[in-house]
């Protein structure tokens, strides 16, 4: 205080010398002006505001305002300066005071009143916010204070609301400006992408240009470019770039020129977290064939031949040009009938990644080759992408086409079970051609009446049995009809008779073997029924064992007889009638023993 | 009143067989419109007399050939397989229908079968339903001719050769009855149908939380085998079964 008070004094002096020195010279007509003027409009509860309360005339009897609010930590100081350039006069003369606030919210600093010449002036009422405390009180003359007032880094983001899939495009722009200057940079962590495809803008030379941030004048250097296309949908968070920068400020000092002196310093800035919404792409109206393209897109399929012989080859090529993530899809897949040998497509991309993103042609080549004669529908491909400027689906379809392959042969891949005939493989090696139609109709009711299943083949299926079981009913009356007993006996003596006699029968002619034969049936029969060795064979036991089973004696009687005559009959001239009479003799007397048995 | 009954019977006699020459005529247009290379009027000259309740092995393959110049190949398909079933051995309907097979998308593999399947099939296949009918009605006469024979025969050689054959026809015929029905089974209990959709997703089960197990394309033979509401149950040449929605699969039972 003591110091200023002397250097005011001095001043002071120096004024009066100077106004007698210049005594003539008129004071001018001039504005009076009174204001204050503030350093901050709004300060932390821990730092210091200036305020200048600034006159162009000398006056009397200040009042400063009370600075409700603040404290005030210096001041008042006075400064008077006084000049004249060109023959015109300059006075300025201010009342410093340096305060800090006591309390938090909007506060006013009132009016300060002053007299010029008899007349009271008062200034403007100043408002001032006082904010929280901040961290560290800024020195607004020191080298950080200086950097952070005039250097940024900042994230340009072309959208922050993206679709899945659509590009985007992310700037990280310098700004700086007087007094700073930057003398060498370099990257100290890249950002990683992660959850985004990312494509790098090769930037060959960075270049200063001028720009503007927050309204103000600064330089400008675009330091990295790259296009993303958002993988995952929600809130993704970019990754912060960050750079080491070689700072050059002017200091206080000057060299032995007068020029200032640069003071380098080292500093690391890092572009902020920025956090983009990804929004899913709209379910309404979602294709069924859409595999993730988002762009603006054409598609079409190209056939190189219409027309071919069998084995040899032909090419479609499946494309997609325009704008989008090309890189980042598949094409739809050709569905070609399976009879054709198609090798895997070959891919092919043509894109250029620009700022505004992917840009191209994309495509698959198959090659297919026909093994067989007859056509072939190119079934037509769909492909879809979501447009994200007019926020819609769009579906292209490629057209309809059909391959003809003549000359070679035809397979028949008979996929039918009722037929056995034709479930092989038929493959004739003649070239067959596609028949022509048939020229006789031929035609019949569609609705048939089967005979399958009908009355009438149930029917006709049991008729006969019926017809069969009456034709056995009417045999059996009839032969009831006709006497039963002589019939039976009938046929007893038949069977008898061809089991026995077959021999004697056969000798009918010669009389000699007929008896021998007709004696020895005899014999045999005997043997068959009563189980008697050869050996034994005399009358009288003959008749003992008929006698043992019962048989009337007549009956025995007569048998001994027949054997009897056999031996007779032998050696004794015999008409042919006589031989049949004893045949059938025989006959009627083994029916009547075998009836008795 | 006789007389009226056979001037009836006359003119109804008179009428089918102007309606039938009619017929054969629009056969001959639709014919002579394919030769000239109408195919959509030769289609619809030979569905009016499908309409009009008429078929052929003949008319079906005619239909199906236009359909194949007209590259629909599932309507293709479908006639052909109507041709083969009337026409099992028919050259010309078997070589023109492997064109349209070529056509369609899918060719299924089919599945190998056992000698003892193939024999069986061959013998199933030997005749018709109706020439099974036929034959088993024939057998069951012969037999109970026979039979009478050999009843009624006293000669003893002749007797037993009736015997005989008598045994044998009896067992034809049970054999032949045997067949005839499970031939008429089997034709009850498969239907085949070709399949419409341009493309259609086959499914495990009957609901969309199972997995897809392939993919058929028009024109594919399938064999029908259940349903559950919108859901049809199919079974593919290959043997692979599975369930497709909504399937626009067209009986070959039926006539459209």
């Amino acid at each position: 205080m003591k110091k200023i008070g002397k250097v005011l004094l001095m001043m002071k002096t120096f004024i009066t010398i100077l106004l007698l020195m210049m005594g003539f010279v008129q004071t001018m007509a001039q504005e009076v002006s009174f204001e204050a003027k503030v350093s901050k409009r709004s300060l932390g509860l821990n730092e210091r505001l200036r305020v200048d309360f600034i006159m162009n005339e000398n006056g009397d009897d200040f009042t400063p305002p009370p600075f409700k609010g603040f404290r005030v930590v210096g001041g008042p100081n006075q400064s008077i300066s006084n000049s004249w350039v060109n023959g015109k006069r300059s006075f300025s003369k201010t009342y410093t005071y340096f305060l800090t606030p006591i309390q938090k919210g909007a506060l006013t600093i009132t009016q300060a009143k002053i007299n010029i010449d008899g007349e009271i002036y008062k200034t403007t009422p100043q408002r001032i916010t006082v904010t929280e405390a901040v961290e560290v009180p800024r020195d607004p003359n020191s080298p950080e204070y200086l950097i952070d007032d005039n250097l940024h880094l900042v994230t340009k983001i072309s959208n922050n609301r993206p679709y899945l899939n659509e590009a985007i495009t992310v700037v990280y722009k310098l700004y700086f400006r007087n007094p700073l200057r930057i003398s060498d940079g370099r990257v100290v962590e890249n950002p990683q992408f992660a959850d985004f495809w990312s494509h790098n803008i090769n930037i060959p030379q960075l270049k200063v240009e001028n720009g503007t941030y927050k309204g103000e004048q600064y330089n400008v250097v675009v330091w990295k470019k790259s296009v993303l296309y958002p993988q995952k949908t929600g809130k993704l968070s970019l990754e912060p770039l960050s750079l080491s920068l070689v700072i050059d400020l002017p200091s206080n000092r000057r060299d032995f020129f007068g020029n200032r002196i640069l003071q380098q310093s080292s500093r690391t800035v890092t572009a902020g977290r920025r956090t983009i919404k990804v929004k899913p792409l709209p379910e309404k109206g979602k294709p069924a064939n859409f595999f993730g393209a988002v762009g603006q897109f054409n598609f079409d399929a190209l056939l190189n031949k219409n027309a071919l012989k069998a084995t040899e080859s032909f090419e479609i090529k499946l494309k997609v040009t325009g704008k989008g993530n090309l890189k980042l899809f598949n094409l739809p897949e050709l569905v070609l009938p399976n009879t054709l040998e198609v090798f895997e497509p070959e891919h092919t991309e043509n894109v250029r990644t620009t700022m505004s993103g992917m840009q191209g042609s994309i495509e698959d080549n198959y090659t297919i080759v026909p093994r067989f004669q007859g056509k072939y529908p190119i079934a037509p491909v769909s492909f879809s992408y979501f447009d994200p400027k007019k926020q819609e689906y769009f579906t292209l379809r490629s057209s309809n086409q059909i391959v003809d392959v003549y000359g070679g042969p035809v397979a028949t891949n008979s996929t039918d079970k009722n037929i056995p005939s034709t479930t092989k493989q038929l493959i004739t090696n003649t070239d067959e051609s596609f028949r022509f139609i048939k020229l006789t109709p031929n035609l019949e009711p569609i609705v048939k009446e089967e005979f399958w299943n009908s009355k009438r083949y149930y029917a006709l299926l049991v008729l006969p049995l019926f017809l069969l079981v009456a034709f056995v009913l009417l045999m059996q009356r009839n032969r009831r009809i006709s006497g039963d007993l002589e019939g039976s006996r009938l046929r007893l003596a038949n069977r008898l008779s061809k089991k026995y006699l077959g021999e004697a029968k056969k000798n009918l002619k010669n009389k000699a073997l007929f008896y021998d034969a007709l004696e020895r049936a005899l014999y045999n029969y005997l043997k068959a029924r009563l189980k008697i060795k050869t050996d034994d064979f005399s009358k009288d036991k003959i008749t003992k064992f008929l006698g043992d089973r019962k048989l009337a004696q007549e009956e025995i009687q007569s048998f001994i007889a027949l054997l009897e005559n056999c031996e007779v009959a032998r050696y004794s001239p015999a008409t042919d009638a006589k031989m049949q009479q004893d045949f059938d003799q025989v006959l009627s007397v083994i029916s009547n023993i075998e009836k008795k048995l | 009143m006789r007389k009226i009954l056979i001037f009836l019977s006359a003119l109804m006699l008179c009428c089918s067989m102007v309606l039938g020459q009619e017929e054969n005529t629009t056969f001959e247009n639709a014919n002579s419109a394919y030769n000239a290379g109408q195919f959509e009027k030769a289609v619809m000259l030979y569905k009016e007399i499908l309409e009009s309740g008429q078929q052929s092995a003949e008319l079906y393959f005619n239909l199906a050939n236009s359909y194949y110049r007209l590259n629909q190949v599932a309507e293709s398909i479908f006639y052909f397989e109507k041709a083969k079933l009337l026409k099992p051995k028919d050259e010309d309907i078997n070589i023109n229908s492997a064109f349209a097979q070529n056509m369609a998308i899918d060719a299924v593999e089919v599945l190998p079968k056992s000698q003892m399947t193939q024999w069986k099939e061959k013998i199933i296949d030997l005749l018709s339903q109706e020439g099974w009918a036929y034959f088993t009605v024939l057998l069951a006469w012969l037999l109970a001719l026979f039979w009478g024979l050999y009843l009624w025969n006293k000669v003893p050689l002749v007797k037993r050769t009736f015997f005989v054959s008598t045994v044998v026809l009896g067992l034809l015929l049970m054999g032949s009855l045997a067949i005839t029905f499970v031939k008429a089974s089997n034709a009850a209990d498969t239907t085949f149908g070709i399949l419409f959709n341009n493309k259609i997703e086959v499914w495990a089960e009957p609901n969309k939380r199972a997995e897809v197990l392939f993919l058929l394309h028009e024109g594919t033979k399938v064999q029908m085998l259940d349903e559950l509401q919108e859901w049809q149950k199919i079974r593919i040449a290959n043997g692979s079964e599975g369930w497709i929605k909504d399937g626009k699969v067209r009986s070959l039972k039926g006539f459209k």
